[in-house]
């Protein structure tokens, strides 16, 4: 379960446009508001998943400090994903208010 | 989808490229961290520590990506495993050094381990094995323990004792089978009714003997198989070998002792009972009025079901003590004695086996010790690296088991040498040992290779725990701060390894005492003086058949006409020959009763005597000592009257204090005859079967007055006689055709042959102890050529300070002596407490050996002080300005 949330998280990060490891960190932080921080033990094995699965695509560049770094992008496979993903967590959430406000009884 | 396969492929193929790259990613991302921290306005240092709080270490996220990557668990053994061979592929001289230890010292377990278990520990081959025993005569009055049995006896006891299902007796010899081009001795076993039934195997083909063919098979003696219509039972290497494993071999007639057999039946594969190399077998009719006197026979018995070896005595001994009554004459004073046949087929070798495989245990320590302490050593080297891993975040966990996976890796490697090497030693031992029972039932058998794979675990773990032991004293604190100051190891590391050195030259010392002794008790065996002159003697057995030799003349013709041919070979001094020589296991070996003729009513001065017939020649080509009297020459003809000589220890049993020469003893010879022959002379004593054996009671015949048979015909000449035996061969050739020519030894041969165990055991045990004692010295050399490095900054500072090169090397050769000290101390005590397994083993020597224990503690001390000798020179070339700026 948690492991799903963070794949979703970097699916949604990499939505717009494709990042490196630290980009992928930083665009959940922003927009999460800074409530989720991503440590590389996390993030790392999560995007090496992802792209095993073929959902996420690396390819080496040059970032912005002029350093070699790997940049993720979705595929049309991640692409999918991510909004079924997203429609079944939206469920899932949606689901879980109504449980924890008391609503619909 | 090809994608994510290529990307599956990569992380199999390659997960080392993957590794750098995701830590080179993760770098990136820390960096980009730091970036943003300082341009936040913190310094370098605060930047980078809040970054690590922020996202984690690298090295630790590191194994997170490992962790995940696709089968985690084999994939992370493999790559400990890829770590720990890359460890070991740093030292390949070490590493293989290791190997090589441990490979021979399990390979050789194996065997040894095979050979107890095929010989020892399996049972016998046969149904119920524990069932079977062999039982002997003995004659406590006449101090006679563990003879022959009577063939009437085993007649008697067979129809009398309840106790048991089957009681059967067997003779074994030489005997002649002619073949198309010439004849072949081979080895016979005649047989009673119930042997093979009560062994309980049965013949591959055919059957085995009916009760009509040996009720028939009737004997005038031992050596004269007669009987109409004679039948034989072939073993299955005769049958491959003579009928070309015929199926149809059944019904076909094999000459034996030019006289036609038919063949009953084949034996399976391996069964050669009674003894090894028998080639066939025929009947034997056994009756209670066979003699009672003659104590030759083998006999074997299988004890009935639910029936203890205790119980079978008893009933036995009963039996005798009747047979005892009713025949005072031949059977007063004889009882018997059960012993289980797998005892007796394993005889002595079952001690020496056990001796040897636990002789190799201790080398396998030494050696798991050597491994452990290169292990611990390689680890002491790589402290600083082990200490930077620590405070990285690798778990101590992980660093254990990567530890024990490199002694894990080392043994395994190991094992699996050692086990080619058991496989190979099994193949090639038959081919040098000829005096270990069964074998032919050694193979490399289930158990032998779990005692293999549990050696080989065994070694990892004693190899790998003190490293393993050690880690976990390891904190990053102590690690980094010893790492920066230097001084490698700490307390606990030292005492571990010096106690691991102690032990390893107590182990070796224990291995030395013991082939120590056992040298003292082969220089001892080899010494003795076995009171005949075994040097340039040719021993040539040569058996006759009673169809063409039937009376005394012709083969006394046979024999005056070899030895003339013989003496005429160039070289040789002087030709002779007795039924039976010394050491040589062909020809007959029995014993009559004699007496005085004097004390012809006192049953008290009856003795057992070994009966030999002698040819003229033979006491001087034997070099026997003359005590009193003359030797047996040709004045002693068939016509002259009958004379003997006697052994010293039979002339002082009978005639103490007296000379012999001149007396009349009377030699019962049963059927052939009871009188009194004239003693012309004595014979020193000698040790018939070898330097172990006790001077026997034994009376010398002239062959002419009672020819026989088979006689050992000895040929003497100067230097090695075993280059007389093409003419030996020529000349019987030319004597009769149909004679075969046996195998011929060097009397010499065959004395050492009595001691040939003594030695293969002394041989062996000394290579295990010179293998451990190099092992010791090797781990000596190592420690305190270590300790030298580790203190070289204490050696500069005392050179510093004024110590000369004497004081330097002392400090060094002090610690060093010390562990040598130490071990030997404790081997010694050890040795003292376990030497008793050795003493079935020694001649001549006690387990507690004064010599011995002074030789193995000056030897240790000066093999020791060759290990020291290094390291303490190279202390002395410490330049101490070098090592202080450092």
């Amino acid at each position: 379960m948690a492991i799903e949330k963070l794949d979703l998280l970097v699916l949604k990060a990499l939505a717009l446009a494709p990042l490196h490891g630290y980009g992928v960190g930083q665009r959940i932080e922003q927009m999460s508001g800074g409530v989720f921080r991503i440590t590389l033990g996390a993030l790392y094995p999560a995007l090496q998943r992802l792209e095993r699965s073929g959902l996420v695509k690396g390819s080496w560049s040059v970032s912005e400090n002029n350093r070699r770094a790997r940049y993720y992008a979705l595929t049309a496979a991640g692409r999918r994903r991510l909004t079924t993903q997203q429609k079944a967590w939206e469920r899932t959430a949606a689901a879980m208010l109504r449980v924890l406000h008391g609503e619909g009884h | 989808m090809g994608r994510a396969l290529w990307r599956r492929l990569r992380e199999l193929l390659n997960p080392r490229q993957l590794d750098r790259d995701s830590i080179d990613e993760m770098t990136h991302h820390v960096e980009m961290v730091v970036a943003r921290k300082l341009g936040e306005g913190l310094d370098d240092l605060e930047a980078r520590r809040q970054a690590r709080l922020e996202v984690g270490s690298v090295e630790s996220a590191r194994e997170h990506v490992a962790e995940e990557r696709t089968g985690f668990a084999l994939d992370q053994r493999m790559r400990e495993l890829a770590y720990a061979v890359r460890v070991l592929r740093r030292s390949p001289g070490l590493t293989l050094l290791s190997i090589a230890t441990m490979a021979v010292g399990i390979g050789v377990s194996g065997i040894l381990f095979a050979l107890v278990n095929g010989i020892v520990l399996q049972p016998l081959p046969y149904p119920e094995p524990e069932q079977l025993v062999r039982i002997f005569d003995v004659n406590r009055q006449s101090g006679i323990e563990r003879t022959g049995a009577a063939s009437g006896n085993v007649a008697a006891w067979r129809q009398r004792a309840a106790a048991f299902e089957g009681i059967a007796g067997y003779y074994s010899m030489g005997r002649t089978v002619s073949l198309a081009d010439g004849a072949e001795a081979v080895i016979t076993a005649q047989v009673s009714r119930d042997f093979f039934d009560l062994l309980r195997v049965p013949p591959m083909l055919g059957r085995t003997f009916t009760p009509e063919e040996t009720e028939r098979a009737d004997f005038n003696s031992a050596a004269a198989p007669t009987g109409p219509d004679p039948v034989v039972i072939l073993s299955h290497g005769f049958w491959v070998g003579r009928f070309g494993a015929d199926p149809n071999a059944i019904g076909q007639t094999v000459m034996l002792e030019r006289r036609p057999f038919k063949v009953v039946g084949v034996m399976p594969a391996g069964f050669t009972a009674p003894e090894r190399g028998v080639a066939l077998w025929i009947p034997w009719h056994l009756s209670i009025e066979s003699p009672r006197d003659q104590h030759y026979l083998g006999a074997i018995a299988r004890v009935a079901p639910g029936i203890s070896l205790a119980q079978a005595s008893e009933q036995l001994g009963a039996v005798a003590g009747d047979l005892g009554g009713l025949y005072p004459d031949t059977n007063a004073g004889w009882g018997v004695e059960l012993s289980p046949l797998a005892v007796e087929t394993v005889g002595g070798a079952a001690a020496v086996l056990w001796v040897l495989l636990a002789a190799v245990g201790l080398v396998l320590l030494v050696a798991c010790a050597n491994v452990a302490l290169l292990t611990l050593m390689r680890g002491l080297d790589r402290q600083d690296e082990v200490a930077v891993r620590i405070a990285l975040g690798a778990s101590s966990r992980r660093l254990i088991r990567e530890f024990l996976l490199e002694s894990v890796v080392l043994s395994l490697a190991g094992g699996a040498l050692g086990a080619v090497i058991t496989i190979a030693g099994l193949r090639w031992l038959p081919a040098i040992t000829t005096d270990l029972p069964r074998m032919n039932e050694v193979a490399l058998d289930v158990r032998s290779v779990l005692f293999i794979a549990a050696v080989t675990i065994l070694t990892a773990l004693l190899s790998g725990l003190p490293q393993a032991w050690r880690r976990t004293r390891i904190t990053a604190i102590t690690g980094l701060t010893s790492a920066t100051l230097r001084t490698t190891g700490g307390r606990g590391t030292h005492r571990l390894r010096d106690a691991i050195v102690i032990a390893q030259v107590a182990l070796a010392v224990i291995l030395m005492a013991g082939s120590g002794l056992l040298v003292r008790s082969f220089l001892e065996l080899r010494s003795t003086a076995p009171g005949f002159d075994p040097r340039g003697v040719l021993v040539a057995p040569i058996f006759l058949d009673n169809l063409q030799y039937n009376s005394g003349e012709k083969t006394r013709t046979y024999y005056r006409t070899l030895f003339e041919r013989l003496a005429a070979i160039p070289g040789v001094t002087s030709v002779g020959g007795a039924t039976t020589v010394p050491t040589s296991p062909l020809g007959p070996d029995f014993e009559r009763p004699v007496w005085p003729c004097e004390r012809a009513s006192d049953g008290a001065a009856r003795l057992q005597a070994a009966v030999r017939m002698i040819t003229p020649g033979y006491i001087e080509t034997l070099g026997l000592q003359l005590v009193e009297g003359r030797a047996i020459d040709t004045r002693d003809s068939p016509k002259a009257p009958p004379v003997l000589m006697i052994s010293r220890t039979l002339a002082a049993s009978l005639w103490p204090g007296q000379s012999a020469v001149g007396k009349q003893l009377v030699v019962d010879y049963s059927t052939a005859g009871t009188y009194p022959y004239e003693v012309v002379g004595v014979i020193g004593d000698l040790r018939f079967r070898g330097p172990r054996s006790e001077p026997l009671s034994e009376i010398y015949l002239p062959h002419a007055q009672r020819s026989y048979l088979i006689l050992n015909v000895v040929v003497k000449a100067g230097g090695d006689p075993r280059r007389l035996i093409p003419s030996v061969r020529e000349a019987m050739r030319t004597v009769d055709a149909q004679v075969p020519a046996q195998g011929m030894y060097a009397l010499e041969d065959l004395l050492g042959a009595t001691y040939a165990r003594d030695r293969q055991a002394m041989l062996t045990l000394l290579m295990f102890a010179g293998a451990a004692i190099l092992l010791a010295v090797l781990s000596i050399y190592g420690v305190l050529s270590q300790r030298v490095r580790e203190r070289s900054r204490e050696i500069a500072v005392r050179i510093a300070l004024g110590a000369d090169t004497s004081a330097v090397i002392g400090w060094v050769a002090r610690s060093g002596l010390r562990l040598i000290a130490a071990g030997v101390a404790a081997g010694l005590a050890i040795a003292w407490v376990a030497s008793g397994a050795l003493e079935a083993m020694l001649f001549g020597v006690t387990p507690t050996d004064p010599p011995t224990v002074i030789a193995v503690v000056i030897g240790v001390t000066v093999i020791g002080l060759i290990a020291i000798l290094a390291p303490s020179w190279r202390a002395t070339r410490i330049d101490p300005v070098e090592i202080l700026r450092r």
